[in-house]
């Protein structure tokens, strides 16, 4: 009797296993030294399979209408998850509007986008999927493709409890795998946490010019993420092609005012500025050393710097230590090897 | 005769069992009454004549225009009672002027006086908002919406007015000069209250009320509030928040109510 047990329950397995069935479990991110915890939305606190549904659906280009484009496709992770391009191409080659920024750390950041306009990690994935210039899609779409995958499907229903994939699984599967993108062990990292040869003297002058009086870059790129999360209008053109937050805001005084940007791995993430219009460290700090040009937005404190070019030599060498080599060859952030 | 009383008894058996069945009809049609009934139905006009969808009309400007899609969301939809107490229609509901216009529900029966209802979505539920939280039955969802939430911003689209103009004056020339009003954001909530009316509900009647929106008029008014799609066409809210105004206000003036 019993030995029919077991084959019963050995059938019953294999069974569920053929349809596949799952078992999806609670995960602890581990957070890099002195970060803060991440705080998780009720309904989308990390589990094995929602981080694992996500990565699949962050590398999958059934969320475009032509199937040629991804989340990946402007987000790369060796290039610290932007894409080295001034702005972004979506779809069909279409340009995009804006530079791809870093997602590095992004489970820390209030609001999304370059004018914060949106609330929330799940609702950001919305943004790409729906602007024609991008993946030119319709969730709905996606959804139906999706839905197609039985695989797909059951690990929906383990992670969320849906029976089909839809908005919200699709939505809150990508924000639990890009809360999963920390980094936080450059050298510098290290250097404040007691391993001081890792940063040379230029590199030590560098990160001293850069908390100094005298730059005040720590000002905005400010705490252990180099951002203070607001935004500021840095002085780029006289008159704002791009208006930034004033989109979102309708305010005069925010035309010309872009979200502060994280210097995390910033050495990897050229062009930079909102418009990509920089194309080296150099000439970023080049530009800030002459202080930019009039708005009636700029922020006071950018004026020039008088730095001598050793200096800003130096500045580049810091920047280039907050690089996280083991963040940007993070073989759980790569696409799932079929 | 044995068979005979037998037949007998079958046949009165059966007169029995039909004139109990239709007792139970009767009894039927008496626990479950005419519902008591209220018919919204958005209809547009252009000068006083029905608007068609792909129709080309002229506006006072001239310009030759061909409207593609007018949709937007209505909330609140409600009758006010002659003791001021309201009954809700529908919480929200997008209505297509083309293709969804038309709400119909049961409602108590009784003297109503106005006819009230909201143009877009109420701060409470527009901004910061998740759209993949509602189930995709609700206006509110990513699949009910239809595309009228912002993706890059946050917010509901409420009201999206798309079409084809030819701006040139030229007879026979093409629609070539597209035009997308898209308006959004809590400032731009507006509320439509019909004038006083008398109006007696009677238990297990249906009543229809037309609540007809004069599309000339959302671009002409005869007044500063005039919108010329040659030379002012395009907005997305915030790119251009004078024409979305504009024209919100334009809507709510542009409303009448009929019986």
């Amino acid at each position: 009797m019993s030995k029919w047990l077991v084959v019963i329950a050995v059938l019953f397995i294999v069974a569920c296993h053929s349809i596949g069935e799952w078992t999806d479990e609670k995960v602890t991110v581990r957070t890099p030294a002195g970060f803060p915890p991440i705080v998780y939305p009720k309904d989308n606190e990390p589990t094995k399979l929602r981080v694992q549904l996500g990565r699949i659906l962050f590398y999958d280009t059934r969320l475009s209408t032509d199937h040629s484009t991804n989340c990946g496709t402007c987000h790369i992770l060796s290039v610290a998850f932007t894409d080295g391009k001034e702005t972004s191409s979506g779809m069909a080659g279409f340009p995009g509007m804006r530079n791809a920024p870093t997602l590095a750390n992004i489970a820390y950041m209030p609001r999304l986008m370059m004018e914060g306009g949106v609330p929330t990690l799940e609702t950001q994935a919305l943004a790409p999927l729906h602007d024609t210039l991008e993946m030119g899609f319709n969730m709905m779409h996606a959804v139906h493709e999706l839905n197609k995958d039985e695989l797909l499907k059951s690990m929906a229903r383990a992670a969320y409890g849906r029976d089909t994939i839809d908005p919200y699984v699709v939505t809150r599967a990508l924000a639990a795998f890009q809360r999963t993108f920390l980094s936080g062990d450059s050298h510098y990292d290290r250097y404040r946490q007691g391993q001081l040869n890792l940063m040379t003297e230029q590199e030590v002058r560098g990160m001293n010019l850069f908390f100094s009086e005298k730059t005040k870059c720590s000002n905005c790129h400010s705490g252990i993420f180099f951002t203070d999360f607001d935004y500021h209008n840095i002085g780029l053109e006289t008159e704002s092609v791009d208006h930034g937050k004033e989109r979102a805001s309708h305010l005069a005084a925010d035309i010309g005012k872009f979200k502060t940007p994280t210097l995390r791995n910033i050495a990897l993430t050229a062009p930079y500025m909102h418009d990509g219009r920089f194309s080296s460290l150099e000439e970023v700090i080049a530009f800030y050393n002459n202080g930019g040009v009039p708005h009636d937005n700029k922020d006071e404190r950018i004026q020039p710097l008088q730095l001598s070019t050793e200096e800003q030599k130096d500045l580049i060498a810091f920047l280039g230590e907050l690089t996280d080599w083991n963040f940007v060859q993070n073989q759980q952030l790569l696409p799932l090897v079929k | 005769m044995r068979l005979r009383s037998f037949s007998l008894l079958l046949i009165a058996f059966v007169m029995v069992s039909l004139s109990a069945c239709r007792d139970k009809d009767a009894d039927d049609a008496i626990v479950e009454p005419v519902p008591t009934k209220a018919i919204v139905r958005f209809t547009p006009q252009w000068q006083g004549t029905p608007f068609a969808m792909q129709g080309v009309y002229y506006d006072n400007f001239g310009n030759r225009l061909r409207i593609d899609k007018f949709m937007h969301y209505v909330s609140s939809l409600r009758l006010i009672k002659e003791d001021n107490s309201e009954v809700i229609l529908k919480d929200f509901y997008l209505l297509d002027f083309f293709n969804n216009n038309v709400i119909e529900l049961e409602v108590p029966a009784g003297k109503y006086k106005k006819l009230k209802f909201d143009v877009g979505i109420p701060e409470a539920y527009n901004k910061d908002q998740d759209p993949a939280q509602y189930p995709s039955s609700s206006p509110l969802s990513v699949a009910g919406s239809q595309g009228m939430f912002w993706t890059w911003n946050t917010g509901y689209i409420f009201i999206k007015f798309e079409g084809k103009a030819d701006t040139t004056g030229i007879e026979g020339e093409e629609l070539l000069s597209p035009f997308a009003i898209h308006i959004g954001d809590d400032p731009l909530f507006r509320r439509y209250t019909s004038p006083i009316f008398d109006t007696d509900i009677v238990a297990g009647e249906t009543k229809t009320f037309n609540v007809i929106l004069h599309v000339d008029q959302l671009l002409a008014t005869g007044g500063t509030s005039d919108i010329d799609l040659a030379t002012d066409a395009i907005t997305h809210t915030s790119n251009n928040l004078v024409l979305a105004t504009t024209f919100v206000d334009n809507y709510i003036n542009a409303v009448t109510v009929e019986q």
